[in-house]
Parts: C-alpha cells; sequence; structure tokens
C-alpha cells in the first residue's frame, strides 16, 4: 500500500494523480496508524518547515513517522517533504527534522541576483546513481519551486544537484529514504517515471 | 528547394534540418547508429525484455503486423531467434492486397502462430478518410491510429504487457533520434506526437457526429487506451529495432528466403528496384501521390534517400530514378475519389490548401503511372455504395 502524507496542508491531489495513473491505488495517510500498513510512503509539502513539523507533532505522526522509517518502509519526500528529512531547518525558526538525512535547511543564498524562491523549470545534474532514477537520463529538467534548500553534511547523501547561482543539492538520499527537492508530480514524462520507480524500489541504496 | 547533398531529402520533409555542409539530421543519426551505438549492450537489453516477460501470460509478447516486410521480419526474428509466443494482431485497414494477403497466410502457417484480425467498419472508415482528407490533406488516419491504437486494446484484454513493434521511426525522422541513444517507447506520447496529426478519437467524433450515423463506441479502436490501464499492466512497447540495426533491404532478403515472402507492384514507384515497400495498402498510391502535390517528393525521394545513405547507389542513378517516377498520378485516385464521393477538382482544392511552402504542385502537368498487376483486382463500389453517407447529403 502506498500512503501520501495529507494533513491538510497544500495540494497534495496532484501527487496522488500521479501515482494514480502509474497504475497504482494510493492512500492519503494522516493518522500514526494508518503508516502501519504501508510498504511505501510519500511525503508531500506545502509550507513553512517549523509550522509543519509542529503540526505533525501535534497528529502524533512524528514517532509514527521516525519508526516508519526505521522499519526500511521506502520513503519519498518531495519539496519540503525532502526537507523535513534533515537534521534541522531554519524556516520559521531553527526547528529540528526527521534527521532521516544528515543535512541542515537553509535558505537559498541571495547572493547571485537570482530571484527567490526559484520557480520553473531547471536541470538536474546526478552526482551518483540511486534506483529512483532508474531509466531517467542526467540534465533532464525538472519543476522547482522553493525557497529552502538543503545543505548536505556529507556528500555519500547526495544524490543529484542543480545550478542555481550555485549547486544546490535538490536529490539526497540515505539508505530507505530519498527526497527530491523539485516536484517530480509536476515534471511530466521524467517525473512520473521517478514517480514510478519510487512505487517499485525496495528501499535498498548504498552510496 | 533545398535538398540533402547526401541523401536528397528537401527541405519540406517532416523534421529535417540541414548542417553546415547541407547535410540532414536524419543521414547524420544514421552516421551515429552506425557507429556510436553499443549494439552488443543493446542485444543483452533484448534478452532481458524478452526473458522478464516469458512464460508468464498467455502470449509472451503481442505482435502488431501488417504483412509488410517489417512486421514479418519481426515476427520471423523473433520467432526464429527467440522461440517467443507472440499474438500477432492485424489491424486490417481495409485496404489489403492479394499478395500480402497470401504472404500473411504462408508467414502465419509456416511459423506456427496465433493471429487476430480485426476489420473496423468500412462505411466509418471512408468518412475518417475524408475528415482528415480535409482538415490535414492525410486521409491514413484511420490506419495510422488504428495500427498503433487497436494492438495496445488487445495487450489490455489479454494482460500481455510486451508489445513488439519493428521499425524505429528514427529510420525515417527525427521525432526520435538515434543520438538521444534512447530506447524509443511506442506509447500515448508517440501516438500524440506524430500518429494521429493532432486529432484525437474523441475530437474526431465531436467533428463527424452531426453529419455521419455514427455511435461514439465505433471509434474505440482509434482510441488511445488510458496511461493508467497500460500502467497498471506494465506495458512495454517497443521496437526491434531499437536493440538490433534495422537494415530494410537485408532484412527483406531473409523473410524472403526464410518465409517465401513475396514483394509487389506499387503505383509510381520503379518497380524492380523497391518491390518490397509499402506493398501492404492499394491506396499507397495515392498516399504518395499526395505527399508529392504537398511536398514535392513522394517515397521514390525516401527509398532512394535510404539507399544514399547505406552507400548502396550512385547519386545520379538516384536522381534518375526520382527524375522518371515521382509526380505522377495513381490510376488508384479514380477509386479514390469513388470511395469518398468527391470529383477530382474537390480533391485538389482540398489538397491545394496543405501544399507545404516553397513547393508549388502543378495539378495540371501530371501523367498516370502505369497500373499495377492487381488494379482491376481492387475493391469498387457498386453505384449505390458510392461515397459516404450523410445524415443530411451536401
Amino acid at each position: 500500500m502506498i500512503g501520501i502524507l495529507n494533513i491538510g496542508l497544500g495540494n497534495v491531489q496532484s501527487v496522488y494523480n500521479a501515482v494514480y495513473e502509474n497504475g497504482y491505488d494510493p492512500i492519503f495517510v494522516s493518522k500514526p496508524e494508518e503508516l502501519e500498513q504501508l510498504t511505501h510512503f510519500i511525503m508531500p509539502g506545502v509550507g513553512n518547515f517549523s509550522a509543519v513539523m509542529h503540526s505533525l507533532e501535534q497528529l502524533k505522526l512524528v514517532p509514527a513517522i521516525q519508526a516508519l522509517i526505521a522499519r526500511g518502509v521506502p520513503t519519498l519526500g518531495i519539496c519540503l517533504g525532502m526537507q523535513l528529512l534533515a537534521t534541522s531547518g531554519e524556516e520559521g525558526g531553527l526547528c529540528k527534522g526527521f534527521d532521516a538525512i544528515a543535512a541542515k535547511v537553509k535558505a537559498i543564498p541571495n547572493s547571485n541576483n537570482l530571484r527567490v524562491p526559484h520557480v520553473g523549470w531547471n536541470e538536474v545534474k546526478f552526482t551518483q546513481e540511486h534506483p529512483v532514477f532508474a531509466d531517467i537520463k542526467d540534465t533532464r529538467d525538472f519543476y522547482f519551486v522553493h525557497s529552502y534548500h538543503m545543505e548536505c553534511l556529507s556528500g555519500d547523501n547526495i544524490i543529484a544537484t542543480t545550478d542555481y547561482g550555485s549547486d544546490l543539492v535538490c536529490v539526497a538520499g540515505n539508505k530507505n529514504v530519498i527526497g527530491v527537492q523539485f516536484h517530480p508530480e509536476k515534471s511530466q514524462k521524467n517525473g512520473m517515471q521517478l514517480l514510478e520507480n519510487f512505487c517499485e524500489w525496495d528501499g535498498e541504496f548504498h552510496a | 528547394m533545398q535538398k540533402c547533398t547526401a541523401c536528397n531529402l528537401p527541405e519540406t520533409y517532416e523534421t529535417i534540418e540541414f548542417d553546415e555542409n547541407g547535410v540532414c539530421n536524419i543521414c547524420r543519426q544514421k552516421e551515429f547508429k552506425d557507429e556510436k551505438i553499443d549494439w552488443q549492450r543493446r542485444a543483452e537489453m533484448l534478452s532481458r525484455v524478452i526473458e522478464k516477460h516469458r512464460g508468464k501470460y498467455e502470449y509472451d509478447c503481442i505482435l502488431p503486423f501488417s504483412g509488410g516486410k517489417d512486421s514479418t521480419y519481426t515476427l520471423w526474428y523473433l520467432v526464429k531467434h527467440y522461440k517467443i509466443r507472440p499474438l500477432v494482431v492485424q489491424f486490417n485497414h481495409g485496404f489489403m492486397r492479394d499478395t500480402l494477403m497470401e504472404n500473411n497466410r504462408r508467414t502465419f502457417k509456416k511459423l506456427g502462430v496465433d493471429v487476430i484480425s480485426f476489420t473496423p467498419n468500412w462505411k466509418l472508415v471512408k468518412r475518417l478518410m475524408l475528415e482528415t482528407l480535409v482538415r490535414k490533406g492525410d486521409f491514413c488516419w484511420h490506419c495510422h491510429t488504428g495500427i498503433f491504437a487497436y494492438p495496445m486494446h488487445i495487450a489490455l484484454k489479454y494482460q500481455v504487457p510486451l508489445i513488439f513493434w519493428g521499425e524505429p521511426s528514427s529510420e525515417y525522422t527525427a521525432y526520435y533520434n538515434y543520438e538521444d541513444d534512447e530506447i524509443e517507447q511506442v506509447d500515448e506520447t508517440r501516438f500524440n506526437r506524430f500518429i494521429n496529426l493532432g486529432i484525437t478519437a474523441e475530437d474526431m467524433y465531436s467533428m463527424i457526429k452531426d453529419d455521419y450515423q455514427c455511435d461514439p463506441r465505433e471509434l474505440t479502436p482509434y482510441t488511445y487506451p488510458k496511461l493508467r490501464d497500460l500502467k497498471k499492466l506494465k506495458y512495454q512497447s517497443v521496437c526491434l529495432g531499437s536493440y538490433i540495426p534495422w537494415d530494410v533491404k537485408e532484412n527483406t532478403k531473409i523473410i524472403q528466403q526464410e518465409l517465401g515472402w513475396r514483394g509487389d507492384q506499387v503505383e509510381g514507384m520503379p518497380w524492380d528496384e523497391y518491390s518490397y515497400e509499402k506493398i501492404e495498402c492499394s491506396m499507397q498510391g495515392m498516399r504518395d501521390y499526395i505527399k508529392y502535390l504537398k511536398r514535392g517528393y513522394s517515397r521514390v525521394s525516401q527509398m532512394t534517400a535510404l539507399d544514399l545513405r547505406n552507400g548502396r547507389i550512385a547519386k545520379e542513378y538516384a536522381d534518375k530514378l526520382i527524375a522518371d517516377y515521382e509526380g505522377r498520378k495513381p490510376p488508384s485516385l479514380t477509386l479514390f475519389l469513388e470511395y469518398l464521393g468527391i470529383s477530382e477538382d474537390q480533391f485538389n482544392h482540398i489538397v491545394a490548401k496543405t501544399v507545404v511552402p516553397p513547393f508549388k504542385p502543378d495539378f495540371e502537368g501530371m501523367e498516370y503511372a502505369p497500373k499495377t498487376d492487381d488494379f482491376d483486382r481492387w475493391y469498387r463500389e457498386d453505384e449505390q455504395d458510392r461515397g459516404i453517407i450523410f445524415k443530411n447529403p451536401v
């Protein structure tokens, strides 16, 4: 069973639709007990790091998601969902994340006179192979909308980067967890392939 | 018109671009195909694709089949080399010729395969031909959409995920590119990109329903199945020619030797030189004729271009064939006009609107090409069935 986290923040229907069109029957999950039956977990995200973590705590989802990750269930974080996988985030005040990937989430540096948020299509350059990116070629475009980005403490966790003034980490992974800064559900053919690959992924990944 | 300095294809050819030497991108693709693609690796990929599906379903694969050289070779190759168990699916567009049908019977019996043949409603076919002729100057929508969509419905009905086509489109155009080193997927993206002329079956129903008595279900064979259903099946729809280097002339020789496959005369073509190409449709001459009127070249140019790219003929000889054979009317024009119930003037008027500049056709100055041997056996309608039965005659 593929579960998509839906705690009423942001539009998660597009993620649901993309997974559904790929031939799977996902369910929305919002309660800790609903996570127990999942074979795959997708954490989409729109919003503010600390506000969303706070909501997850109130819903008692933090320990449930931590337990799911610890069980080895393949987990995909999208956009803010990716950032929540980090050790901490600065948006809305310093706040702890799930610490599934040793990383800090910081504001996109405004030093290159590039607009923030970073909105639009941009190239994804792989730094290592990952099963979730099987059959997707290097330097293909994906759709981004974000003001914060993930800084990984170890290069082992960096799967891909994108150039927005400097190389920003846009795909990060650790064991059964993978996060993508862009929106696969809005990235047409390559995004669909990514979601299909994720739904087929057994959670195995070693840098 | 500018023409490729290597293969002669003109600037009106679909997806063509010329480099600084005046050589077209399709010639460059061929160089890439010959020199850069790791065909050994591709052959290993083919084995993996086949073994992934072998023995798991009622059939190992669906094999869309016209009976022309490409699908016959594909069937022969997969049965012979891989002992695959295919379900052969034939979409009979309504213009299949005697020699082709004999070839098919012989091929199926020699190879020992199961076959489904589907023939859509002829009266609807005529209406569809007229609609796309008027809108796009291309009357083959019913055939091309049917050939590419119908086998996908059969794949779903039989729950067989692997669909094997023959020749990849990169042999002729650059919608897909050998240089991209991708395995071309024969999917809805490709279908919408260059098969359906931008007209879906749903669009088509809306276009014809007001003047033609039609149940929307009649358009089902021309719809592409839902992506979700295909994905759920975990479909894989690929061309054999993406995995083995495709060589039309060599392939044809093999099926002639192994299966007794016979070529045929096609209107407007040099019969001795090209007896193997597009023998499956009695309206091929009309398709080529319209292509000439629109774009200033016909199949002769395409065939000589392939031979030039393969270094098989001299440029002077190609020029001579083109000069001798292109720009002639097919005798089937008369039949075509009878099927659709239009006059030659109306036909010319329709086609004139779709001409691709800088070519300017001379509708008056063309002589007839000779009749093929089987011309007198092609289907003819009697007085009462000619043309299209409109709700309100126009």
